[in-house]
């Protein structure tokens, strides 16, 4: 054990941060090493390589449930992390809910983690994981409940096929808070008062609609079927028909589905949506942040 | 790149400790630099260290090479010595032998082309420091060339007393005492 603490002061490696350290990005987590990123959705589950430069690696995508998909795949994906090492976005069993006056703090992301309720209050649920992205100007906050058993079998099966989970998230939430920290970016002076953020994820979608400068709506769908462009229109409808137009509609999705994209697309065309997609945006996002 | 870092809902694990604080890193530093420093230091003393040992080595081979010709050039001053040390004998000698040097030149004129002188000696008295004791010993030499040698050595004035002459096969022992007259 001191041995082990030697060599780890004499390698630096005490001084670098915990492979499961929330606090850093994930890339400067695991500078050197290879990780593996897994995006988990009801129906498919897909995987892309980080490699030891830092730059995405070959991926894969598979059709099935997850712990089906784990054991088949273990092999591979041992191969293609560093000390099994992974990152898990779960997209599916969420919920996203606009939340108003929820306790803001330096040490807030650290107290949702280790004792939700003392920043939810009672709005805290037992089963539940809670991750919230608070308006930059106004009190109102999405806040992201995940199926806790679901992060936990997740885990579970990770860890049965010898994965070591470092970081267990949401994609589509980290699209939508990465997109308002971008659009807020964009305009310097502030949030526009009105626009529409359409964000989709292998299956799973949510709207944002922001009235007179701060949230008024959200609606979110996971598990999204065969019909996923009719059920997307069926959720963007309602919402859209309430804002006044002219009103931007910012539109966002992970990179990986062009059909999806395209066939969404043409509907929020017409609406003069923007689209914000970059190619392996949800990778890049979360190996970056 | 903004400040957005991704929400994270992973298990807590129980068994992390805390970080060390990034001040401490000057331990490992330090260590590294000891272990460098250490590392030149030994190498340089080592490569210092041959250095001088082969500068050693040829020191000795240069001294020995040293030591041979000074014990050459001591020799040669011995042999040198020996040598002055005889001329300077010689030298006395001749110095003190001034006054009896024509007796031996005057005997040399008086002895024929055949006759050698084995052995020549002249000889104060401690009585009379005046008169010479005077013996010679003669190789193929005739009576005849002793009357020679005597009448010479009368032209010095020496005047041969008591002379002893002994003849065995071709060696003549002549001895005699040259006494000086004064006239």
């Amino acid at each position: 054990m001191l041995l082990d603490e030697l060599k780890s002061v004499l390698s630096f490696a005490a001084f670098r941060p915990d492979a499961d350290d929330p606090d850093v990005p994930w890339a400067k987590r695991f500078e050197g090493r290879k990780t593996l990123l897994i995006n988990v959705s009801r129906t498919q589950t897909s995987w892309r390589g980080m490699g030891r430069k830092g730059k995405l690696d070959e991926g894969g995508l598979q059709d099935g449930d997850f712990a089906d998909i784990a054991p088949q795949r273990a092999e591979e994906w041992r191969a293609m992390a560093d000390g099994g090492w992974c990152m898990v976005s779960i997209n599916h069993r969420f919920i996203i809910s606009l939340e108003s006056n929820l306790m803001r703090g330096e040490n807030c992301v650290s107290l949702l983690r280790t004792n939700p309720r003392a920043v939810l209050g009672p709005k805290y649920d037992r089963g539940k994981r809670y991750a919230v992205c608070h308006h930059p100007e106004t009190t109102t906050s999405l806040m992201l409940a995940s199926e806790e058993s679901m992060v936990k079998v997740t885990e579970d099966v990770l860890r049965t096929i010898g994965m070591r989970p470092a970081r267990v998230c949401c994609g589509l939430f980290a699209m939508i808070e990465n997109t308002m920290t971008h659009i807020h970016d964009e305009r310097k002076g502030g949030n526009p008062s009105e626009f529409v953020l359409v964000a989709a994820s292998e299956g799973s979608l949510a709207v944002v609609v922001q009235q007179d400068g701060q949230w008024s709506e959200v609606r979110c769908r996971s598990g999204l079927g065969q019909e996923a462009v009719e059920t997307a229109v069926q959720i963007i409808g309602p919402l859209v028909s309430k804002i006044s137009s002219g009103t931007p509609v910012f539109f966002v999705t992970d990179g990986q589905d062009p059909k999806f994209r395209n066939e969404l697309m043409l509907h929020l065309e017409k609406l003069g949506a923007q689209d914000l997609t970059e190619e392996d945006l949800l990778w890049d996002l979360l190996i970056h942040h | 790149m903004s400040d957005f870092l991704c929400h994270d809902f992973k298990t807590p694990r129980t068994d992390t400790s805390r970080r060390l604080p990034s001040s401490f890193r000057m331990v490992p530093v330090a260590f590294y630099v000891a272990l460098i420093g250490g590392a030149y230091f030994m190498t340089t003393d080592m490569m210092n260290y041959k250095r001088y040992e082969r500068e050693k080595l040829e020191a000795e081979l240069q001294k020995d090479d040293y030591d041979l010709s000074i014990a050459k050039t001591e020799s040669e001053k011995s042999g040198l010595d020996e040598e002055t040390m005889k001329a300077e004998a010689i030298a006395k000698w001749v110095e003190g032998a001034r006054n009896v040097q024509p007796i031996g030149v005057y005997v040399a004129r008086a002895l024929g082309l055949e006759s050698r002188i084995t052995e020549l000696s002249l000889e104060r008295s401690e009585q009379v420091p005046a008169n010479l004791s005077f013996s010679m010993r003669l190789l193929g030499g005739k009576m005849e060339e002793l009357a020679k040698i005597e009448s010479s050595l009368s032209r010095l004035n020496y005047q041969s007393l008591s002379p002893q002459q002994n003849k065995e096969e071709e060696v003549i022992e002549y001895r005699s005492t040259l006494v000086r007259r004064d006239y």
